[in-house]
């Protein structure tokens, strides 16, 4: 069983490498291809189902600096698809390389209790948590701005910044009171 | 002018859009020039009906009129109702030569002798599918054109699609059938759905097929050569191991748009949380039904998605087959049963 490994590999010169990892196979597409149109980096888009990434891969895969699981609020199986997948990373990436991206936060099918769970989860492995709108362009696009600044500092392309530095500054929190029944 | 041709007439356009009675009376051009023009088809329909009737009276038009009409309209629209699909069985020798006159005459004949009173038409579409309006009577009554039934026939093959008739009317149509295009026997097909398009592409296999290769090419892969050599998959194998099964079992083309399948389950019960359940002997049963806009093409979907791991027989046997009714049973052993084996679920044809 091969973890994925955050520095077992050299970087490449004004590079910058995120691997996408989604389920449903749908959001990362378009994502990927406004992820991609960034000129002051190069950045090279891997897509994935889940983990772990297939052998085969491993030598012409170049070194991932950021991970991003990718949940659909509206569905069970995506949360936990993402959840099993978090065992085969290294544990190197949970210092600020890894990013969970959520969708359909506001649909009215989502029970309380998923929300919760992926809150509890991403702040388990102090990681930041970004609620994003998929369905137009404009939602993809400020998704792919948010992700570049996260990839950036993960990268090392910004000066003084880490990215140990930038997760204790965003990753996510769970209030005290996370159990307790809310007021709606 | 008859109450029954007014109310088949009303009938008629109440349940059709405006754009489409203007298309049909023109396809069945039997309204003078004048007539025609004193149409206008902007007015509500309730003005529309009254010009219409008005028109009815001064040419005169009976009940078959209309009925003609209605038949026109049916075969511009086929995919509103329930349609059922039917096989015959045991074609004698001159099955295969059997002519559209030789069959109009002989079918009316037949009918006519059946039921006292009961009103046909035949009429070949231009997909040399030969539809059949029947408006049934008994002894007593003049036949009921508000309740018609639809037959939609293809010369020389076996297969026939039904609209709409009752129990009591099945076996006289059955007769008129087999012995009008000399088969022996009319068997139900287990196959219905509301468009008779998809079912009648999905029967007659009118759809692309899947034709199994050694030699399958490699337009996955070619695809994935075009795109940008920046985004890439990582699980592209899998991906497209995962489209093969998916393609192996629906074909890759345009799919009938079947819209349900139901499954009669009639198996032992077999979960572990229940026991009373597990240890009665009958058959437990379920029906299982799936319904969606394009049944086909969202199975396919699935297996190609990776939400379901590989094809069941009982998804690929829809296409297979040509049904969408199964009944599933338990495959019966010799030996005794108070075994606690699972045993494997077979389909069988549906009773009748």
């Amino acid at each position: 069983m091969s973890l994925l490994q955050p520095f077992n590999k050299l970087p490449s010169l004004n590079t910058a490498n995120i691997l996408l990892v989604e389920n449903e196979e749908q959001f990362q597409q378009s994502l990927a291809d406004a992820l991609v149109e960034e000129s002051s980096v190069i950045v090279n888009v891997r897509l994935a189902k889940s983990l772990p990434v297939p052998t085969e891969n491993e030598t012409s895969r170049p070194r991932i600096d950021l991970v991003v699981f990718i949940i659909n609020l509206t569905s069970e199986l995506s949360f936990e698809s993402a959840e099993a997948s978090l065992k085969y990373l290294d544990c190197g990436y949970f210092l600020g390389k890894v990013c969970f991206l959520v969708t359909n936060a506001r649909s009215v099918s989502v029970p309380a209790e998923r929300l919760d769970a992926v809150r509890k989860l991403a702040a388990l492995f102090h990681c930041p948590l970004l609620f994003v709108e998929d369905q137009t362009a404009d939602g993809v696009a400020s998704a792919a701005e948010r992700l570049l600044t996260i990839l950036k500092v993960a990268a090392g392309h910004v000066p003084i910044t880490t990215s140990l530095y930038m997760s204790i500054l965003a990753q996510c929190t769970v209030p005290p009171d996370i159990d307790q029944p809310s007021f709606d | 002018m008859g109450d029954a041709t007014k109310r088949l007439l009303q009938r008629l356009i109440r349940r059709t859009r405006i754009q489409m009675l203007k298309t049909t009376l023109e396809k069945w051009d039997r309204l003078t020039l004048a007539q025609r023009q004193s149409m206008v088809f902007i007015q509500s329909k309730s003005a529309i009906t009254e010009k219409l009737l008005s028109i009815c009276e001064e040419n005169e038009w009976t009940v078959k009129h209309i009925a003609e009409l209605e038949m026109i309209h049916v075969m511009d629209n086929p995919n509103q109702g329930m349609w059922y699909a039917f096989r015959l069985m045991d074609p004698e020798d001159d099955a295969h030569s059997v002519e559209l006159m030789q069959f109009k005459e002989q079918f009316k004949s037949l009918l006519h002798e059946l039921v006292r009173h009961v009103s046909v038409k035949i009429k070949k579409h231009a997909d040399e599918a030969i539809w059949i309006r029947i408006a049934w009577g008994d002894g007593f009554s003049q036949p009921n054109h508000l309740k018609p039934t639809y037959v939609v026939h293809y010369l020389q093959t076996p297969f026939v699609f039904v609209t709409s008739i009752t129990s009591k009317q099945k076996p006289l149509l059955s007769q008129a059938l087999t012995v009008s295009t000399r088969h022996q026997d009319l068997k139900n097909a287990n196959l219905s759905g509301r468009k008779l398009t998809a079912i009648r592409d999905l029967l007659m296999q009118q759809y692309p097929q899947v034709f199994p290769t050694n030699f399958p090419g490699h337009t996955a892969e070619n695809n994935q050569m075009e795109s940008n050599p920046r985004r890439v998959k990582e699980q592209a194998g899998l991906e497209a191991d995962r489209l093969r099964m998916a393609h192996k079992a629906f074909g890759d083309g345009m799919l009938p748009e079947l819209e349900s399948a139901v499954y009669e389950l009639e198996t032992k019960f077999n979960g572990h949380a229940n026991g009373t359940m597990t240890d009665r002997e009958q058959p437990f049963r379920c029906v299982v039904k799936f319904t969606s806009t394009n049944l086909l093409e969202s199975l396919r979907q699935c297996a190609s998605s990776g939400i379901v791991s590989t094809v069941t027989p009982l998804f690929s046997s829809i296409p297979r087959s040509g049904k969408n009714y199964f009944v599933i049973t338990n495959k019966s052993h010799g030996s005794s049963s108070k075994t606690s084996n699972i045993t494997e679920p077979q389909i069988l044809d549906s009773k009748d």
